[in-house]
C-alpha cells in the first residue's frame, strides 16, 4: 500500500468514526427523553408489589386496569373538560383580539401609537406569576373565582401582547402595493384586513394558535390559586391534586401522569410539524 | 418557554417605520384604529396592567387580605432588604441562572448542530423526540423526575444499587446539597427543547456557501463551527441566552409542586418566596413587595442586555 492510500484509508476510518459517534449522541440523548416516558408506563401497568420488587425491569404480569383505576378515582374526564372549556375561549379571544390590534398597528396612523405598543413591549417581560396577588383579590371582587372565566380572562390578558406583536411583524411584510390596489378598487378596512391580510398572516396565525393552546393549556399557577373547587379544576392542578392524595400509590399515579400526558403528546406527534414550525417562526421573527 | 420571546422583535421601532406623509394625525382621525385596538387594550388593561398597578400599591402596605389596607411607605422594602430569605432566594435564582445559559443552550446547540449540519439518518424523528418534553405539563414533568429521584424505588437508587454502588444512593430532592440540582436537571429537561428548536431554524437559514468557502479553505468541522456557524447565529443565539434568564429567574411550578423551596429553604426561589408570603403566612403586602423586586430585576436584566447587545453590535 503506498503511503497515500493509507492516509486516504485513515481519513475514511476517521470519517467513519465522526458518523458512528453523531449517531451514538442523537441515539444517546433520544434515550434520554424517551426511557423517562417508557418507565413511567411500564411502572403505571405494574402492581404495587412488583414495584417495590422490582422497580427497573419490565412488568412481568400488565395490569392494565390500572389505567381505569385512576380514570375513575382521578376525576381525569372531569379535569379534561375543564381545560378545554378554558383553552379553547383563550385561543379564540387572543387570536381575534390580536388579529384586530395587530392590524391597526400595521396599517393605520394614530395618535398615542407609540405609547400603546411601547407598553406591549414592557408587558412581555413582565411575568404573569407575579400578577397572581392581585388577580386573586380582584376575581375574587368581581365573583370571578372558581369560575373558568378567573382563568379565561388573565391568560389572554398576559397572552395579547404577544400576539398583537407576533402577528404585526407579519402583517408589515404584506405587500404594500396589494393592500393599495385593493383600497382603490373600494375596499373597506374590514375587507381588506379578512380577504387579504388575514389569509396571508396564517403562518403567523397558526403559530399563535399553538403558543396561546400550549401555555394555556399547561398553565399552573393560576389554576392553583383561583380554582379551589375540584369540579373546576384543569388537568395540570387535577393530576398536581392527585399526586398529593395517591403518592404512596406509585403506579395508580403514574397511570394518572400517562392519562394526562398521552393525549397532548398524541397530538403533538401528529400536528409535530406545526407546532416547530410555529415556534420557530415565532422566535426569529 | 416564556413570552418574552419576540423582545427581539420588538426592537425596531413603530414610529420609525412609515414616512409621516400627512403629518400629524388628529384624535378624530385616530377613531377607526382606536375600535381595532379597543378591545385587546380593555380586556389587557382590565387582567394586566390594572393587577400590575394593584401589586405596587399592595407592596406598599401591610395588607393581610383582610381588613383595610394601610399603606406604611418602604417598610415592606426595608424589611426585604434585611431579609436573609429573600437574599437566599435571589441567590437560588442567579445560581438558576447561570447553570441555565450554560447547561440547557449548549445541549440545545450541540442537538442542533447534529440535527442539521450532520448526514445522521432520520432526523425529523430526532427532532420530534427531543422536543417533546416541551409541551409536558409542568405537573408531569415533576411526576417523572420525582419517580426519577424516588429514595427507595427510584431508576437513580435502583441503578446506583445494581451496580453495587449502594452508598451513593440517597435521597435526591431531600437532601439539601442536591435538592437544587435536582430540580435544575430536571427542568433543564424540558428548557434544552426549546433551545433546539430555534437553533435548528437558525442553522437552517444560514448561506451553505459559507460552508463551501470554509472547506474550500481547508477548514475542519470544528473551524466550521467557531468561524461560519456561530458568528451566523449571534442574533438567535443572544436572543435564546435572554429568554433563558428571564425563565430562570420566573421558575415556579416545578419548585412548588416538587419540593415546596425546601428541605429548609434550599430550593426557595423568589417566585416560591411570592407565593408563601402571600397565600401561606397571610403577608399579602410583602409578598407583593416580593413580586415587585422580581418584576424589577427581570425587567433590569432584559433592558441591561438588549443595551449591551445592540452597542456591541454598533460596533
Amino acid at each position: 500500500m503506498s503511503r497515500g492510500d493509507k492516509e486516504a484509508s485513515l481519513l475514511r476510518l476517521a470519517r467513519r468514526a465522526g458518523h458512528l459517534s453523531t449517531s451514538l449522541s442523537a441515539l444517546l440523548f433520544s434515550l434520554f427523553v424517551l426511557i423517562p416516558f417508557a418507565w413511567v408506563i411500564f411502572t403505571a401497568v405494574k402492581s404495587r408489589w412488583e414495584v417495590a420488587r422490582n422497580p427497573l425491569g419490565l412488568p412481568a404480569d400488565w395490569q392494565w386496569a390500572n389505567f381505569a383505576e385512576a380514570w375513575r378515582v382521578g376525576h381525569f374526564d372531569r379535569y379534561f373538560l375543564n381545560s378545554i372549556y378554558v383553552v379553547v375561549p383563550t385561543v379564540l379571544i387572543v387570536l381575534v383580539f390580536s388579529t384586530l390590534a395587530a392590524f391597526a398597528f400595521s396599517q393605520f396612523r394614530f395618535k398615542a401609537k407609540g405609547l400603546l405598543f411601547a407598553v406591549l413591549l414592557v408587558a412581555l417581560t413582565v411575568p404573569l406569576d407575579i400578577l397572581i396577588i392581585p388577580l386573586f383579590y380582584d376575581l375574587l371582587g368581581m365573583g370571578l373565582l372558581n369560575t373558568h372565566w378567573a382563568l379565561i380572562l388573565p391568560q389572554a390578558a398576559a397572552t395579547l401582547p404577544f400576539g398583537i406583536l407576533l402577528l404585526r411583524s407579519f402583517m408589515e411584510d404584506v405587500p404594500k402595493e396589494i393592500l393599495d390596489a385593493a383600497r382603490i378598487d373600494g375596499c373597506s378596512n374590514s375587507r381588506l384586513l379578512y380577504h387579504i391580510v388575514i389569509p396571508l398572516s396564517r403562518p403567523a396565525l397558526a403559530s399563535l394558535l399553538v403558543f396561546t393552546f400550549m401555555w394555556t393549556w399547561n398553565q399552573f399557577l393560576l389554576p392553583v390559586v383561583l380554582v379551589q373547587d375540584d369540579l373546576m379544576r384543569t388537568l395540570p392542578v387535577g393530576l398536581n391534586y392527585f399526586q398529593g392524595r395517591y403518592s404512596t400509590d406509585i403506579p395508580l399515579l403514574m397511570a394518572g401522569a400517562a392519562i394526562c400526558f398521552l393525549p397532548i403528546v398524541i397530538v403533538y406527534v401528529i400536528f409535530q410539524r406545526q407546532f416547530i414550525k410555529g415556534i420557530a417562526a415565532g422566535a426569529l421573527k | 418557554m416564556t413570552r418574552g420571546l419576540l423582545l427581539n422583535a420588538g426592537g425596531d421601532s413603530v414610529e420609525g417605520e412609515q414616512p409621516r406623509r400627512h403629518g400629524r394625525v388628529s384624535w378624530m382621525q385616530s377613531i377607526p384604529a382606536y375600535l381595532y385596538v379597543a378591545p385587546a387594550y380593555v380586556l389587557f388593561a382590565a387582567f394586566f396592567l390594572r393587577p400590575l398597578v394593584e401589586l405596587c400599591y399592595l407592596s406598599l402596605t401591610n395588607w393581610t387580605g383582610l381588613g383595610p389596607k394601610v399603606l406604611i411607605d418602604l417598610d415592606n422594602y426595608r424589611e426585604l432588604a434585611a431579609d436573609p430569605r429573600f437574599w437566599q432566594s435571589f441567590q437560588h435564582n442567579v445560581i438558576w441562572m447561570l447553570a441555565a445559559v450554560v447547561v440547557p443552550t449548549s445541549i440545545g446547540l450541540f442537538l442542533a448542530v447534529l440535527l442539521v449540519r450532520s448526514s445522521i439518518r432520520g432526523r425529523l424523528i430526532y427532532r420530534t423526540i427531543y422536543f417533546l418534553p416541551q409541551v409536558l405539563s409542568s405537573v408531569v414533568v415533576s411526576v417523572i423526575w420525582r419517580w426519577i429521584y424516588n429514595p427507595t424505588y427510584g431508576a437513580i437508587n435502583s441503578v446506583l444499587r445494581a451496580v453495587g454502588l449502594d452508598s451513593l444512593a440517597k435521597g435526591w430532592l431531600g437532601d439539601s446539597a442536591t435538592a437544587l440540582p435536582a430540580l435544575f436537571i430536571a427542568w433543564s429537561w424540558v428548557h434544552y427543547g426549546f433551545c433546539m428548536v430555534i437553533f435548528v431554524a437558525a442553522l437552517q437559514a444560514i448561506d451553505e456557501t459559507y460552508y463551501d468557502a470554509a472547506k474550500v479553505d481547508g477548514a475542519n468541522s470544528l473551524q466550521q463551527f467557531w468561524h461560519v456557524t456561530l458568528p451566523s447565529i449571534y442574533r438567535p443565539l443572544t436572543t435564546v441566552i435572554l429568554l433563558t434568564v428571564i425563565s430562570a429567574f420566573q421558575v415556579f411550578d416545578l419548585v412548588y409542586i416538587i419540593t415546596k423551596g425546601g428541605p429548609a429553604r434550599a430550593t426557595l426561589v423568589l417566585s416560591v418566596f411570592m407565593y408563601d408570603n402571600a397565600f401561606r403566612y397571610s403577608r399579602v403586602g410583602y409578598g407583593a413587595a416580593v413580586g415587585v423586586a422580581l418584576g424589577i430585576v427581570i425587567f433590569l436584566v432584559s433592558l441591561v442586555y438588549m443595551r449591551v447587545r445592540s452597542r456591541l453590535e454598533a460596533r
